[in-house]
């Protein structure tokens, strides 16, 4: 497998910029209400079950417009406020691994060695053993030969979180610094960092997820450009309102606050955001810092992304039927609103669909969901979307891309799966994104995309056999065209590359069962 | 805007001067081989009897009109300097369009760089609604190369290149746009707006200069207002149109591009308006803000247009594309920039696309008889002139087109109008009244075997008159000439044999 080499991490600081414009956010949001007025209440409706399942589509985007409003509302692109306090508590660096290459493991350490904090202790959280990988004793080793503690877990149970949780009885320090074995700390983590615990109600404090190899590929870039709106405005905003997401890595916990709560929450695949919500819940204060100080590793091919989406999406869908943050006693207005809103995110795929499943019906029907002329809502729909998009664009600091609007939107399948296997109840796996970069033809992951074009072809045929070329197809096909542009980049993520390995020794399950099983625990 | 991302056509050594001049004899090569087949159409007869007049009659006439008289007489001393004929005239407008030209690639060159400028005059020079107007004796290509004037020093101003000679051109090319077209200050209020909006980026001095520019501007024009206050003929300053639709308002960028088509044609471009959002999808890249002069040319492009478009429906109907071509370089600069802007292969696909189809447009628009713009009141006039009797009476409506059936007929048949209106009378031609039509169809008819009804420019009456003689009179025929414009004889009387039919 081929070893990806990556540049020494660059610790001068970035800090990911956002900013919005308050009136342009007011236009938005009143162009939001106006199509969808003009859709539900002002057109005449066509075929009631098309128009169902298009206002259904559309409340779902009027939420997720609304609530990305309320999210960046008035976000600057300020600096962060001086760090006036000198605050330099013992802390213990947990650093998880389960199976991961050493190489990228040793990377991680050394950035944690490096870290320029006075007290603070290393422990390499092992459990390739338990997760059944052949190089956990190469992890052991390697810890022995930087003279950090390895702790390596022999029973199983709670993939990651349970390997923390395992950490914590055997750990003593008031504050936990966390980092995935590929996200590898700046020298300044825990100095830009820790001075936020001076306030005794903080709970955690959460830094960006940032990739460093976002050069690499097609995935790598379309995965970070996401995420760097995620990190950006949308973290920001949250930030503002007391609900900062917890990601899991390039983290700080105080020990109490995690104690409080019985450690990290076990029965959930996105573990860590319902850890957060959990701290919030409880009273505690979170913070976000938008600097990166600390550097990982995207999902390198598009498998490694499809499972880490699904896990997400996944985790959310999870999150939103057993933990539904409007039920939460303890939890703020604002942040039931937060969480709701990045939970339900992943209902967008459904939305979707449905939109992009209208052009199908009118092609083999001629059933539209409106007796209109689309121009007339043409009209209100084209400065909403170039408004949207470049509220968007503005928040993001102009760091969103098209391929990251395409990857987004063309997870719809990922959604709909995550959906489904949990309406199914289908076990879900912790699946852990591969480190390193996975070769070979991924397309049966986007059949669905693919029999979406085949169905677009040959619906274009019937609906001219059927109608000839009407105002309405014309229209149809222009859309059915777009969604089409919008996957192009995602089954060209899929397709093979060029340098591809046998099938057989492309690791298709990398999954740890969430289910614990008891065995001998054993540290060493 | 990173320029530096893709080769300009500097550093490709591109022989600008010699692709400028290309379009230049590319649009006058169209002029002379298909626009010059084309007959005088009714604006263009009124703009030449206009300015057939003294340059103190023509303030007068066009003060009745909804025009401003700076084309009307820089036309009537151009007749003077080259002659009456209707290709001089034309030519006028042409000299104009063809010098928007080089002026566009400045513009774009100065906003962003030589491939931006470059790419925008060749949608000039292809574009249908330019070519239409560039032979079309009226004052849009003038307005339109006023804008182009008016961009380029407007962003001077933005950027503090100031100094009294772009200063000086800004108030020049102002005030020669007011006296060109009253919807001139469209343009002005949407760059003064911009202006007020970027009020932090702009100098104290500059903002002092603008104040003291719009004042100049309201002194100079404001003789003018009083003039026609004067002559009491400020309620024909108005077009009398149509309130417009959301189509209608679509429709203006589809002719922006794609210029005059037929109804089908039209469909089809407006239907595929979800395009549009993929465009914007495509323009999702990193670090690519929206400069200050994209925002600047959004603004000068959707600014004029709706708020032409809201006052249109709600005070007073306005909304015509040709009104509003002063935005045109906007929109060519906001896509050539756009297309600067995505990934190399779907740039160039898109612009070897929209140029394809732009000529394509261009060339359906000049050949097709069916086009909408057309007004074939030349081959009417030869058809009256040819079968019309004296015996017989041309009767036009609307009134005024008149002007280019007198431009092409010298025949011995009285020509009249309904409503009757003597066009030598001083004030407005005189509304439709349905129920004085009785008398007046009476009036005309008396004495003549046949009435030669045109009817064309539909001023909400022309049903109302063909219902009318189809229900009393025999009809012995109808010929349509163009879209809109139809000829249907009548018989008036029956004591006189027909010895023409």
């Amino acid at each position: 497998m081929a070893r990806q080499s990556f540049s020494q991490p660059n610790n001068a600081t970035k800090s990911l910029k956002a900013r919005t414009s308050v009136v342009l956010l007011v236009v938005n949001g009143t162009l939001a209400l106006l199509h969808f007025g003009l859709l539900a209440f002002w057109f005449e409706t066509g075929n009631i079950y098309l128009y169902a399942i298009l206002i259904t589509g559309q409340i779902f985007y009027l939420w997720q417009t609304f609530t990305f409003i309320y999210t960046v509302w008035g976000i600057k692109d300020e600096t962060d406020q001086p760090i006036t306090k000198l605050f330099f508590p013992k802390v213990d660096v947990f650093i998880p691994v389960a199976g991961e290459p050493a190489g990228v493991v040793e990377e991680t350490l050394k950035g944690a060695l490096a870290m320029h904090y006075p007290r603070f202790k290393i422990f390499i959280l092992n459990d390739g053993y338990v997760a059944g990988k052949e190089n956990w004793r190469e992890i052991e080793e390697l810890a022995l030969r930087y003279g950090v503690a390895c702790i390596t877990r022999k029973i199983p149970g709670g993939a990651k979180a349970g390997n923390i949780n395992h950490a914590l009885k055997e750990t003593t320090s008031n504050f936990i610094a966390v980092f995935d074995a590929d996200h590898v700390p700046h020298v300044d983590f825990l100095k830009v960092t820790m001075p936020y615990f001076a306030d005794w109600k903080v709970g955690f404090v959460q830094t960006p997820q940032y990739y460093k190899n976002h050069k690499q590929n097609l995935v790598t870039g379309a995965a970070w450009e996401q995420q760097e709106l995620f990190f950006g405005a949308i973290c920001r905003g949250k930030n503002r309102q007391n609900s900062a997401i917890m990601c899991g890595t390039n983290m700080v916990l105080r020990r109490t606050a995690i104690e409080e709560i019985g450690g990290m929450v076990i029965n959930n695949v996105a573990e860590d955001v319902v850890t957060g919500m959990l701290i919030h819940e409880h009273g505690w204060k979170s913070v976000y810092i938008p600097k990166v100080l600390a550097e990982g590793l995207a999902p390198q091919d598009f498998l490694s992304y499809y499972n880490q989406q699904l896990r997400w999406a996944r985790g959310s869908i999870e999150l939103l039927f057993k933990r539904n943050p409007l039920l939460q006693k303890g939890l703020t207005l604002a942040q039931k609103i937060q969480y709701l809103a990045s939970a339900t995110f992943y209902f967008s795929g459904v939305a979707f669909l449905l939109s992009a499943l209208i052009p199908i019906f009118y092609f083999y029907t001629g059933l539209v969901p409106f007796v209109i002329s689309t121009v007339s809502l043409a009209i209100i729909f084209i400065p909403y979307i170039f408004l949207t998009l470049y509220n968007l664009q503005n928040a993001s600091n102009f760091s969103y891309t098209f391929r990251a609007l395409a990857f987004s939107l063309s997870s719809w399948s990922i959604h709909v799966q995550a959906l489904l296997e949990y309406l199914f109840k289908k076990r879900g796996g912790f699946v852990i994104t591969s480190k390193t970069q996975i070769y070979g033809n991924f397309l049966y992951l986007v059949v669905p995309h693919m029999a979406y074009i085949a169905l677009v072809v040959i619906g274009i045929g019937v609906g001219i056999l059927r109608e000839g070329i009407s105002a309405s197809f014309i229209t149809n096909t222009a859309w059915a065209f777009i969604y089409i542009a919008l996957f192009t980049p995602f089954i060209k993520a899929a397709a093979p590359e060029h340098v591809s390995l046998p099938v057989a020794e492309i690791p298709r399950e990398e999954s740890i069962e969430l289910s614990p099983q008891p065995q001998k625990e054993h540290i060493l | 805007m990173n320029n530096q991302q893709r080769p300009s056509f500097e550093q490709d050594a591109m022989p600008i001067g010699e692709i400028l001049l290309l379009l230049i004899l590319f649009v006058a090569g169209l002029s002379f081989f298909l626009f010059s087949q084309q007959g005088l159409r009714l604006d263009e007869a009124q703009s030449l009897w206009q300015a057939y007049h003294s340059p103190l009659k023509i303030l007068q006439i066009v003060s009745e009109d909804v025009h401003v008289p700076l084309y009307h007489l820089i036309l009537h001393y151009w007749q003077i300097l080259m002659g009456e004929g209707l290709e001089q005239a034309r030519m006028l407008s042409l000299i104009f369009f063809a010098l928007g030209i080089p002026a566009l690639f400045l513009l774009g060159r100065s906003a962003y760089n030589s491939s931006v400028g470059l790419y925008a005059a060749i949608l000039f020079a292809v574009s249908p609604f330019m070519n239409w107007f560039g032979n079309e004796i009226r004052m849009y290509t003038l307005l339109t190369l006023l804008a182009i004037l008016s961009h380029y020093f407007f962003l001077k101003i933005l950027r503090n290149q100031t100094g009294w000679l772009v200063w000086t051109g800004y108030f020049f090319v102002s005030l020669f746009g007011i006296f060109t077209h009253y919807l001139y200050f469209l343009l002005l209020c949407s760059q003064w707006a911009f202006a007020f909006f970027q009020r932090k980026q702009i100098s104290f001095a500059a903002i002092r200069n603008f104040f003291i520019v719009s004042l100049l501007l309201g002194i100079v024009f404001s003789p003018w207002i009083f003039y026609i206050v004067m002559n009491e003929s400020s309620p024909n300053a108005v077009p009398h149109l149509a309130s417009p639709t959301s189509i209608d308002l679509l429709n203006a960028f589809s002719q922006f591009l794609f210029g005059f088509q037929t109804t089908h044609f039209n469909t089809i471009i407006l239907s595929l308006w979800p395009m549009t959002t993929l465009f914007g999808f495509l323009a999702i890249q990193k670090n690519r803000k929206i400069s200050l002069e994209a925002t600047y040319f959004l603004v000068t492009l959707f600014v004029p247009v709706l708020l032409l478009f809201l006052v249109s429906i709600t005070l007073q109907p306005a909304f015509l594309s040709r009104y509003l071509i002063f935005t045109v370089p906007s929109l060519y600069l906001l896509i050539s920039w756009l297309f600067f802007v995505y990934p190399s292969k779907i740039a160039t696909f898109l612009q070897i696309t929209l140029i394809a189809l732009m000529i394509g447009s261009l060339l359906f628009e000049v050949t097709n008889a069916r086009n909408p713009e057309r007004e074939d009141y030349k081959t009417v006039s030869a058809y009256l002139l040819q079968n019309a009797a004296p015996q017989d009476i041309i009767i036009l409506s609307a009134p005024f087109t008149i002007y280019p059936i007198l431009y092409y007929y010298d025949g011995p048949t009285q020509i009249a109008t309904l409503p009757i209106w003597d066009r030598y009378q001083r004030g407005p031609i005189p509304p439709f009244d349905e129920s004085a039509l009785p008398d007046q169809v009476r009036q005309l008819g008396d004495h003549h075997q046949k009435a030669w009804l045109l009817l064309s420019y539909d001023q909400g009456y022309k049903e109302k008159i063909k219902m009318y003689f189809d229900t009393r009179f025999e009809r012995l025929e109808t010929r349509q000439f163009s879209p809109g414009l139809t000829l249907s004889v009548y018989r008036l009387r029956y004591d006189t044999p027909d010895l023409n039919l």
